[in-house]
């Protein structure tokens, strides 16, 4: 008797979780770095789709949907960014971008 | 039984290769596309979790629109020299990996002291688009026009920021 239970959804949340911020950590593509924010995102809309299941309560289901929303509007506004940032220094590796430094 | 877990465990070994080749390949358009396939891997587990209104916007919104996204903005790029692609240093990458795995590690452990009971109840058509709909339009009324303001001020900054001067052509 080896159900599916909840605990299996929530390690392969951690787990993908866990991949975006190694994502975030290493790669120095500014595009793949909010590829992996996405990532980050979807993992934690894992964990509340399931718990809104094994708890029995929509209003999970309800904050995964807003936050679907968010996340599409963050990407949107991080590639336009990106865009822009692509315009001015024509390169998008996010060492060469160290106008701030002191 | 046993399909259920032959499921689960096909979509999530799917979900958690595309998250690792997201990470792994050097060339973004590859990553873009591990991505879309761990997006769709996710819906199929929404689908399992009877979210059945949830895995449809996943694949319309996230696989469908967003990915598209991200995919024209990496093309308008031109990456033929993709050679540092990775942080440079190994003593920084070790720390990185386990910080990391720390972290996963505090998260599991997290779930295995606090146990709930894990079985699944029985299926209420708990989260058909008729029940989501339901409660999204008389619970969580504010909440959505609140986004649908946020949404309107988001498009007007995305042309603002990624505009060009002077016309249609950079």
């Amino acid at each position: 008797m080896h159900e599916v239970g909840l605990n299996h959804y929530l390690i392969l949340s951690a787990v993908l979780f866990s991949f975006g911020v190694m994502g975030v950590l290493v790669r120095r593509n500014a595009v793949v770095m909010l590829m992996s924010i996405e990532l980050m995102l979807n993992a934690v809309n894992l964990t509340f789709v399931a718990y809104g299941r094994f708890l029995n309560n929509l209003d999970g289901f309800i904050v995964v949907f807003f936050i679907m929303t968010i996340a599409a509007a963050e990407a949107s506004i991080g590639l336009a960014l990106a865009v822009a940032i692509l315009k001015r220094f024509k390169e998008v590796n996010i060492q060469k971008f160290n106008l701030l430094k002191g | 039984m046993l399909l259920q877990e032959i499921v689960f465990y096909f979509l999530s070994f799917l979900a958690v290769s595309g998250g690792l080749l997201v990470i792994a390949l050097p060339n973004p358009i590859y990553s873009s596309l591990a991505l879309a396939l761990t997006m769709v891997s996710l819906s199929g587990l929404f689908f399992t979790l009877n979210a059945y209104f949830l895995a449809g916007v996943q694949l319309i919104v996230y696989a469908g629109a967003v990915m598209v996204l991200f995919v024209m903005v990496i093309m308008l790029f031109d990456l033929k020299h993709e050679i540092e692609a990775f942080s440079s240093g190994l003593r920084g990458t070790l720390i990185k990996v386990a910080s990391v795995g720390a972290l996963l590690g505090l998260i599991v452990g997290g779930f295995e002291i606090t146990k709930m009971s894990s079985q699944p109840e029985e299926l209420t058509g708990l989260g058909s688009v008729r029940e989501t709909a339901i409660i999204l339009f008389s619970k969580h009324i504010f909440a959505f026009e609140v986004i649908s303001l946020l949404l309107l001020v988001v498009v007007v900054g995305a042309v603002t920021i990624a505009r060009t001067r002077g016309g249609t052509h950079a």
